[in-house]
This record gives structure tokens, sequence and C-alpha cells, in this order.
């Protein structure tokens, strides 16, 4: 217990003052997500091949275990304030569904391995047509798929470490005016998409009886991207046609630690960092004539506080957590195009054991953005955001 | 059983919290829109071309619509002024006819070259001509400080000033003989004016490189004297204090020509396209004849070549024949206009170092003026002259587009290189707006620049690269006719 204490103090007065949000997603199983995705030191579940693909080398049975989450966010903008205006833009209704998908099969005792299909990065912002900001931003999707082949190896019934591969693809819309003195206004539609490689590691270590510990490590992955940029109304001197852009998505790593309180009671908490200062700029360039547009973005490297636990009562499991997730997109960069700010997140959760092969889980997650006011942007779009989002995560397992 | 108190406890915890921040109220600590401790129940604008909201060469109502003192007066409304509609004389689109007959308003017909021309179109009508009072926007395009006072009547002036917005703007005697006598017939009394005078008072020479053109003749031009311009401003401002005592008055001064792209666009065109390579000549100021003025543009201070040179240079003889000069002995009309020494770029068309400093000391001498008369009766001013001026060197940046004091590209000038477009109105509005803000403790929200329109162009090719824009001739003439009728 006493080394729980100092997990918290450490995870709280950490020296890491560091500023994940972004576009990051970190929901990617029902069972993990109901408890503040505080999952790296356990990870039980076929999920690890997310969380931390170390914890396949403790699960005894075959698996497949897949879902979705339905995403809802909401955030509104009043501004600019730099023209005395306090206008309420709310950003268009949208329901987002990233999925994930795990098979995990052990081909010895020690050996298992898996296959991992989901989307960690994602993002879709869209405000009404012709607002404000439209110079800026009309409209933004993002996705990306995940496809990770992983290994994991038990070296021994207390310590486990496990490997994968992640080959990305990603796809951006694009949809802004283009900023000139002419009426009416081009409005430009950049379809892009390309694909990149990384890695995992993790590590799982069973200290004793009650306790455990885990850390993880998801290498970025330079993304390449190419596709197409076409403007309504075209005029001769937009650089219609072939476009490139590169977008390098973060680095991420958990370590975490769970503890047994009592025997129908498991807790955990984790730190998370993850890498944003890599995405310093979004650079497209237009084939046509050359020409290229870069928007400063100058994200910095930023955490995520987990704890999380999971009562058991016989069939049910009763899940609930609560993370803080540090945004990593500094004032002076924060834009319409991804309204970010520091974000409280409550979970709730539950599991239900259908037999010994079928089970249900469903997660809730309530995420409240802290208002962010923000002035002197470089976009000279100074004003307040205030966002929040319900997630709703459902998972299904099937264990052979 | 404790267990099971835990999880409960730790549940009811968890849906406490998810009730916190739900709220849908706006965030504290936003803007708000007021007067401060003021009330406005009617605003008054006086000006020149500026105010009337002339754009591209003409007076029409969808420039009209986006003048700064309609958008002050739109963004004082939702800061619960009570001016009611703020009354303009509206000409219908196209807009105004030039001497030709023709609406006056010039397009940009092609982006390739660019084409810049008048389209030919029939005039436009007046729309609000029934108004049984003054209006309250008393801008009137080509009106100068001497015209505040001037009680000639407008058909008169329809003819010796050759300009008919006396005429469209003061309409008839009955509502006042000038305008200043319209402005006191304004029910209620004006508790805000702005002032806005001066400009013309340099710019009849400047625009025409410091000469006139009439009658066949080109004969020097001078500025309004700094001494003129110094007693009928304080007399102005005098008058309006005594008349309108409590009313709060805005005035703004006068910007520099080399912030403006009428003068700055031709040259550094002329410059990077023949650098080194060809030597202009030009006629230095006062000179008629062969060209004096031999040069690569490259000297410290160069000549500015006014916009309407776009239209002649690399020409013969069509200067001469536009304007029904005949053609002083010694020129020659079958060289190359500007490459040849015996057809230099005439005196009209050009602003030598002399012209300039001209320009420069009578500009600085009536913006003494206007912050002396601004200290002493305790107006507001807007110091234009360095908003210009900042624009110019830094261009202008907001909701992330920036724009510039480039000729068409820049999108804060209209056609004519000298009047603004919507939006160039609304960062003129803006100025205002923010010394209003400033000096009374009001909260008027700004213009949303992003939302005024832009250079209506067409969706041909666009000639990248050009740094010559051509304007035809008779979009030169009817710039130019603001100034003076042939």
């Amino acid at each position: 217990m006493k080394n729980i204490i100092l997990f918290f103090v450490f995870l709280f007065f950490s020296p890491f003052v560091v500023h994940a949000g972004g576009f990051q997603l970190n929901e990617h199983g029902a069972r993990a997500m109901a408890q503040g995705g505080a999952f790296v030191a356990r990870a039980y579940d076929p999920s690890a091949i997310y969380f931390n693909p170390a914890g396949l080398g403790f699960q005894t049975q075959n698996s497949v275990y897949a879902g979705t989450t339905l995403i809802t966010p909401q955030s509104a903008f009043y501004g600019p304030t730099n023209l005395n205006l306090s206008t309420k833009n709310e950003m268009v209704d949208q329901l987002f569904t990233p999925i994930n998908v795990y098979l995990t099969y052990r081909i010895t005792d020690d050996l298992s391995v898996g296959l991992g299909v989901n989307n960690p990065f994602g993002l879709g912002t869209e405000w009404k047509d012709g607002w404000s900001g439209r110079f800026i931003t009309q409209k933004v999707d993002l996705k990306s798929f995940f496809f990770s082949p992983t290994a994991a190896y038990k070296i021994s019934d207390q310590l486990a470490v496990g490997a994968g591969l992640n080959y990305a693809t990603g796809d951006v819309t694009i949809q802004r005016y283009v900023s000139d003195p002419f009426d009416p206004h081009g409005k430009i539609n950049l379809e892009l998409s390309g694909s990149g490689v990384g890695f995992s590691v993790g590590a799982l270590y069973k200290i004793s009886e009650e306790l455990s510990a885990g850390a993880s490590y998801r290498s970025s992955v330079n993304i390449n991207a190419e596709g197409t940029a076409a403007f309504t109304p075209n005029r001769s001197a937009y650089p219609a046609g072939e476009a490139t852009a590169s977008l390098k998505l973060p680095a991420t790593g958990y370590i975490g630690i769970a503890y047994k309180a009592m025997e129908n009671l498991e807790l955990e908490a984790d730190y998370q960092y993850v890498g944003w200062s890599s995405y310093k700029e979004l650079k497209i360039d237009f084939k046509k004539d050359g020409s290229s547009q870069t928007s400063p973005k100058n994200y910095e490297d930023t955490y995520i506080l987990r704890i999380g636990g999971e009562y058991t009562m016989q069939q049910v499991q009763i899940r609930f957590g609560y993370l803080f997730d540090n945004n990593p997109v500094q004032d002076k960069y924060t834009e319409p195009l991804l309204p970010d700010a520091d974000r409280h997140g409550y979970n709730l959760g539950i599991g239900y054991k259908l037999n010994d092969q079928i089970t249900i889980d469903v997660a809730y997650l309530f995420l409240h953005f802290v208002d962010r006011t923000v002035t002197g942007t470089a976009i000279d779009f100074d004003g307040v955001y205030q966002s929040r989002a319900h997630l709703l995560g459902i998972n299904l397992g099937y264990s052979f | 059983m404790k267990s099971t108190t835990l999880c409960i406890v730790l549940c009811s915890i968890l849906i406490s919290m998810l009730f916190i921040g739900c709220s849908d109220e706006a965030p504290f600590g936003l803007p708000k829109s007021d007067l401060g401790n003021n009330t406005i129940s009617k605003y008054v604008s006086i000006g020149n071309s500026l105010t009337a909201g002339y754009q591209s060469g003409a007076l029409f109502e969808d420039g009209q619509r986006y003048g700064f003192p309609n958008l002050i007066a739109q963004q004082l409304i939702k800061a619960g002024a009570t001016i009611g509609t703020f009354e303009q004389p509206i000409w219908g689109n196209p807009g105004n006819p030039g001497s030709n007959g023709k609406a006056a308003r010039i397009e940009l017909v092609s982006l390739e070259g660019p084409d810049i021309r008048p389209r030919g179109l029939a005039p436009g009508t007046p729309l609000n001509a029934t108004l049984n009072r003054p209006y309250d926007n008393l801008g009137i395009p080509g009106a100068m400080i001497a015209d505040f006072f001037d009680t000639t009547d407008v058909n008169t002036k329809l003819v010796t000033r050759q300009n008919l917005f006396f005429k469209h703007v003061l309409r008839d005697q009955s509502k006042g003989k000038s305008v200043f006598e319209q402005a006191k017939n304004i029910s209620p009394k004006a508790d805000l004016i702005s002032f806005w005078l001066g400009n013309n008072d340099v710019l009849l020479y400047a625009v025409y490189g410091g000469v006139i053109v009439a009658g066949g003749t080109v004969i020097p031009n001078a500025p309004t004297s700094a001494t003129t311009f110094d007693q009928l401003y304080k007399a102005a401002i005098d008058s309006l204090k005594n008349n309108f005592p409590s009313a709060k008055i805005i005035v703004a001064n006068i910007p520099d020509i080399k912030a403006i792209p009428y003068f700055t666009t031709v040259n550094p065109g002329v410059v990077a396209t023949y650098k080194g390579v060809i030597p202009f000549s030009y006629q230095k100021h006062g000179n008629r004849g062969v060209g004096d003025g031999v040069t690569y543009f490259t000297e410290p201070n160069p000549p500015l070549l006014t916009l309407a040179s776009s239209a002649y240079i690399g020409k013969k003889g069509e200067w001469y024949r536009d304007n029904n000069v005949s053609v002083p002995s010694g020129i020659d009309t079958n060289q190359t206009m500007g490459i040849d020494y015996t057809n230099p770029i005439p005196d009209a068309l050009i602003l030598d170092s002399l012209e300039q400093a001209e320009i420069a000391k009578a500009v600085a001498a009536y913006n003494t003026t206007i912050a002396s008369v601004a200290t002493s009766k305790n107006l507001a001013l807007v110091d234009i002259h360095t908003i210009f001026n900042d624009i110019k060197k830094n261009g202008f940046r907001v909701s992330g587009e920036t724009y510039t004091a480039d000729y068409v590209s820049g999108g804060l000038f209209s056609l004519d290189g000298i009047h603004p477009t919507g939006r160039g109105a609304g960062i003129l509005a803006n100025e205002f707006i923010k010394v209003l803000n400033a000096k009374y403790g009001m909260h008027i929200p700004y213009v949303d620049i992003s939302q005024l329109p832009g250079i209506p162009a067409p969706l041909g090719k666009y000639a990248a690269g050009t740094l010559l824009p051509k304007l035809s001739p008779q979009a030169v003439k009817n710039i130019l006719e603001l100034w003076h009728r042939q």
C-alpha cells in the first residue's frame, strides 16, 4: 500500500511539467476504457495488443475481442474576442465510431501471437459553412487505421514481454476557404492518404499476488500522404491537382501499477506520455506550382494521468475511472481546427460474463474540456473554446 | 459487505462528477457590447469619397453598403445606439455615369492581364432620392475642406466642378445650402459626428502628377495651401462644436500617398521588368518638352508613376490624343513613350522628387493642423496616416487572413487604387471604433472583416506573375474624373 501511495505522489507531483489531447484517441476496448484507461499494468484482455503487448503472455485462451466507441463531441467557439465579439459559433454535431478488433492465439504455453486493428488517431471538426473562421478551417476529417501483428512471450510466471509492428494508414480531408481578394471565394477540398510503419514493445511484471507493474511504448509513425486538392469554384491561379503532406503521429508510452485491494477489487494508476512535440507544423505541398502552405502547430509533449478499477460480483463487473489529459496545444497555436483544452474524463462501465466463452463490456466516458480562453493567437482568432464529449464503448469477447 | 459499500461510494462519487461542468452557459469573461455611459441617437458622417463609400471609380450601392460609416453605424446599433436606419444617398448598381454617359465603375473583367476597365454598362439610378430630410451620410466624392461651408448651388457645381455628387448628396437648397447646413437640419441632432476631409486637397494635385490637364493644356497645380487648410479646418470644427455642443466628434488625418497603390504599383513593376536594361525618359515637374529625366528607376528617390501611366507606357501618342493635348514641339509620338528620349512619360503621369516633397509637406502640414485641433477641441482622432503606413509595411492580419496594400492582390484597395474595398472599409471602420472605445469607454464590437465582400472577379485565367496591371484608358479617365472633369 505504501508503494501505491508513493506512486500517486509521483504522478501528481511529477517533474514532467509538460503539457495528450490533440487528435489521439485512447479508447481501444470497453474494459480498459471503463477504468480510465488505466490498464498497462494488467492488460488482461486482447486489447493488450494496444495497451501493452506483454499482456498477451499471461492470457490463457485464444480469443476474439471486438467493439466500437460512439463519440459525440460538442464544441462552441465564442468570439473572435479580438474583434470584441462574443458570437457563439457551434461546431456541427457529428458521430464518430472508431473500431477495435483483436485476435489472439496461443502457440505454446509461453508464446502467444495476436493481430489488432484499431484507430489510435482521429479527428473530425466541422463548422457552419461560411462562418467567421472559414479561411482557417471549415471541416477536417482525419482517420487512421493501425494493423498490429503482435507476439508475446512469458519468461516466467512473473514476467512477460511483447512486441508488435504497427502498419498504419491515414486519410485526411481538409476543407476551408481560400484567402484571396476575390469574390466568390474558392473553397479548397484536400483529400490525402498515405501509410507508415511503427512498432510497439511492452513488459508486464507481477511483483506479488496483489501487485503488478507494466510499461509499454508505441513508436511514432510517419505518414507520407498524397492526394488531390480541388477548388470550387476553381480559378487557374489555384494549385489544383496533386498535393502531398507528411504527418508524424506521435509516440506514446505508458507506465502503471495495479493493486488488488480486496479479493474482488482491482485498482490501477497509469501515467501516459505522448510525444506530441513531433508535430511542429502541417505543411501541404502543391505539385502544380511548387507552392506550399504551412500552418505552425508547435505542439508540446504531454501526459495523461489515469486511475481506475474493477469490482467483481460473480458474472458482473463494475468498473470506474478518472483521467486527466493535459492538452499539447499552446495558447498561441490554439485554433478551431482542433479546439483542444485540458480534459477531465469520468468513466463508468459494466462487464457481463454470459458464460465461460462470451463477455459483453460497456463503458461510458464523459470528457469535460476546461473552458479555454486564448489571446494573441498566431492566426489572429482569439476567443473562448468550450467543449465536451460523450463516449460510449461496447465490446464483445469470445474465448476458446 | 464492506467491499460492496466501497463500490457504492466510489460509484456515487463518479456519478456526481459527471455533472460538474455540464452547464450550457456562455463562459465567463466574454466581451460585452455597450456604449459605456454614453447614448448615441444620431450618427452623421461628413467627408469625401472615403466617407461616401465610393470605390473602383464610382458610387454604387454594393460599395456604399460597405462604406466605413455604414459599417460603423451597424456596429453602433449592436452596441445599443438608437440611430435607426443610417440613411445614405444610394446610387443603384452599377452606379453613377461617367462623362461618357456609361457607368463609371471599373471592373476586373479578366484576371488575365489583368484586364481592368469599365464594362460600358448603362448607369444606375439613385435609390433613396425621395428621403424627406438630409442624408445621415454626407460624404461627397470629390469634396475638399472648402466645400464644408460652400453654399454654391449644387446645379452650379455640376458645371463649375464638373462633379455630379454635390447634387446627388445635397440634392436641393431647401435641405440646407452646404454640407454644414444640411448636417444641422438632421433631427434628432447628431450626437456622434465623423469628420474626415482634406484628402482631396492634396490628391487633386497628386493623382494628376502635379498638374492640371484641362482644355487641351497642361498647367502646374498646387495642393491647398497649409494656411488655407488650417483656417478652413479650424473654422469647420469650431462651427461643429458650437452647433453640436454635446456631440462626440471623431476625425481622421491624411495618409501618405506612398501607402496607396495608385502611386506605388507601376513603379516597382517597371523596376522589376526593366531594371538596368532600359533607361526611362520622363518630364520633370513643369517640363512639357523632351525628357529631362532619364532613369533606370533605381536611384534612392525614384519618381512615382501613377496608376494612370499603366495605360500609356510603351504606347506612342495615345496620352496626348485621349487628353486632347496638342503634341508639344520636339516630342516625337512615333517613338515609344517612356523608352525614347523624344517621347518622355508626361509630367501628368509621374511624381518626381520635387512633387513628392510638395505632397509630403502638404500632408504633414494638414496633419499638424488636424492633431492640434483634435487636442484643443478634445476630438477623437484616428491616426490613419500611421495605420496606413503600418499596413503598407507589414500588411494586416485577421482571422487567418493577411491583407496588404498591394494593388488588386492585397484585397484592401479597390480597382481605382485609392479607395478601399469593403474589407478595406472594414479596417477603417474598426480603427474608428477602436478610438471611440478607448476615448469614451464604449464597447462597440468590431466589424468581422472576413464576412465582407472581396473584389468581384471572373473565374477565368489568371496570369500569375504579371507585375504591370494595365488599366484601359477609359478606366483611367473614369478614375481621374473625380478630381477634374474634362
